[in-house]
């Protein structure tokens, strides 16, 4: 196992725990923490891949700062949905959210 | 050899700190407690961008992650009064977290076990890449990226102050 190995097994462990927030969580800004986990552990992953392959380095760090502010614009929207939504609903807890169940 | 020693030492510091922040950061009842495991998992990630000589990226990671996002999450726990925690019955609760474990488990078993055995042979580190080449690239031929991203972001932040809007006229 190499050194390369080991930094993208942080990134799966940043993606698992990730996904098993997004899947437990109850309420929208726990959801939106877990993805934020998420999309770290793919900032992660860029830049290993980048800076330890003969791959051109300036790719993976560039590439990992659009991910950085897709995650910022992305924060922001949801903040705004998530005010709506606790605005219409008076809550955030997604089991509530369910004006369109049949 | 003591200065493979440290950078072991470095690396297992900054997994413990992802680790367990990511873990408070999915399990803790409290959203604040929880956005605080957020805030330690992404220092242990600004450490991994350090130990791979990515200066620029880690301080890019503290700016914008810890400075800008989390101040985000901060707001939404404030203005939505959610700080009290996750309620719920206890029964569904057993129910999911079988589901979340099996669904993370599972996926992240498979991708393991490709990164184990496909993956290429790393190189040692390359030096490091100056600020001045990235802005070379990113104004070179990356131009049209780096102006989607800043539109990208327009358009959020002028989206997300229309429905602020639009939620006060109809009140």
């Amino acid at each position: 196992m190499n050194y390369l190995v080991w930094y993208h097994l942080a990134a799966l462990i940043l993606f698992g725990l990730g996904l098993y927030g997004i899947t437990c969580r109850k309420s929208l800004v726990g959801m939106l923490i877990s993805v934020e986990l998420m999309l770290n552990g793919a900032g992660l992953a860029l830049v290993a891949s980048s800076r330890l392959t003969p791959a051109l380095d300036e790719l993976g760090q560039l590439g990992t700062l659009l991910v950085m502010g897709l995650a910022a614009a992305e924060a922001t929207l949801v903040l705004a949905i998530i005010l709506i939504v606790s605005r219409r609903f008076g809550t955030t807890e997604i089991a509530d959210i369910a004006t369109l169940k049949g | 050899m003591d200065q493979l020693s440290g950078i072991h030492l470095a690396y297992g510091l900054y997994l413990v700190l992802i680790i367990c922040g990511g873990l408070v950061a999915v399990l803790a009842r409290s959203l604040v407690r929880a956005l605080s495991g957020l805030i330690v998992t992404l220092f242990g990630v600004a450490g991994m961008y350090l130990l791979m000589a990515a200066p620029f990226i880690a301080l890019m990671q503290i700016l914008i992650y810890v400075g800008a996002v989390t101040v985000l999450i901060f707001f939404a726990i404030m203005l939505t009064r959610t700080s009290e925690g996750e309620s719920g019955s206890e029964s569904g609760r057993i129910g999911r977290g079988f589901l979340g474990i099996w669904a993370a488990g599972f996926s992240t078993l498979v991708l393991a076990a490709v990164v184990i055995r496909h993956m290429p042979k790393a190189i040692p580190l390359k030096p490091e890449v100056t600020m001045g080449r990235l802005g070379e690239f990113l104004t070179g031929p990356y131009s049209l990226s780096f102006e989607l991203i800043s539109v990208v972001l327009f358009v959020a932040m002028a989206g997300a102050v229309l429905l602020g809007f639009e939620r006060r006229k109809a009140k």
